[in-house]
């Protein structure tokens, strides 16, 4: 990836950039997704019960913090493959 | 000022772009947020026990450490049966 010309490089911060916007979104919705099935089952009320809603945040909390620490793992993994020429 | 710079002149002090080196570097990222993204998934779905705290308890953490590195081995394992299968398949001609 480092053989890129400035203006390749340029092109692909763009890119990338956009990416992660695309990214953001696609994350935001699948914890939404996640916390919904995981939190609210109850629909005698279309209120939340104060159960879901404490359900929601710890959800929302606790992935945010799973994917810190796989992030921080797979980083060590890369890193080792690397150092290795592809061997674990 | 073309969009992405398709069309635009080659420039002689930054050099040309070259469609498909942007392209293979972007496969690259690719790959790299689609592996990721699925250990996101599986790593959850094997290791995140319930909604009581907001913190990661020690066992859910030490499932998840353990959950990259074993996703990983499956990765390059899997990856080795491909290849001999891809190998055997080409000697079977």
């Amino acid at each position: 990836m480092d053989q890129l010309n400035p203006r390749e490089q340029q092109e692909f911060s763009q890119i990338v950039e956009r990416k992660q916007m695309k990214d953001f979104m696609r994350l935001y919705s699948s914890l939404v997704e996640r916390c919904f099935s995981d939190c609210v089952n109850d629909f005698t009320s279309e209120r939340m019960t104060s159960k879901e809603t404490d359900c929601v945040s710890k959800c929302s909390e606790k992935f945010l913090k799973h994917s810190e620490r796989i992030g921080q793992r797979f980083q060590e993994m890369n890193t080792k493959l690397m150092q290795n020429g592809g061997k674990l | 000022m073309s969009f992405l710079g398709l069309g635009g002149k080659p420039s002689g002090a930054a050099g040309a772009i070259s469609r498909s080196k942007i392209e293979s570097a972007e496969t690259e990222i690719d790959t790299v947020a689609d592996l990721f993204n699925r250990l996101i998934e599986s790593c959850h779905k094997k290791c995140i026990q319930g909604y009581q705290e907001g913190d990661l308890s020690k066992q859910e953490g030490l499932c998840l450490d353990r959950c990259v590195y074993k996703y990983f081995e499956v990765n390059a394992k899997v990856g080795e049966l491909m290849q001999s299968m891809g190998q055997q398949q080409f000697q079977n001609r």
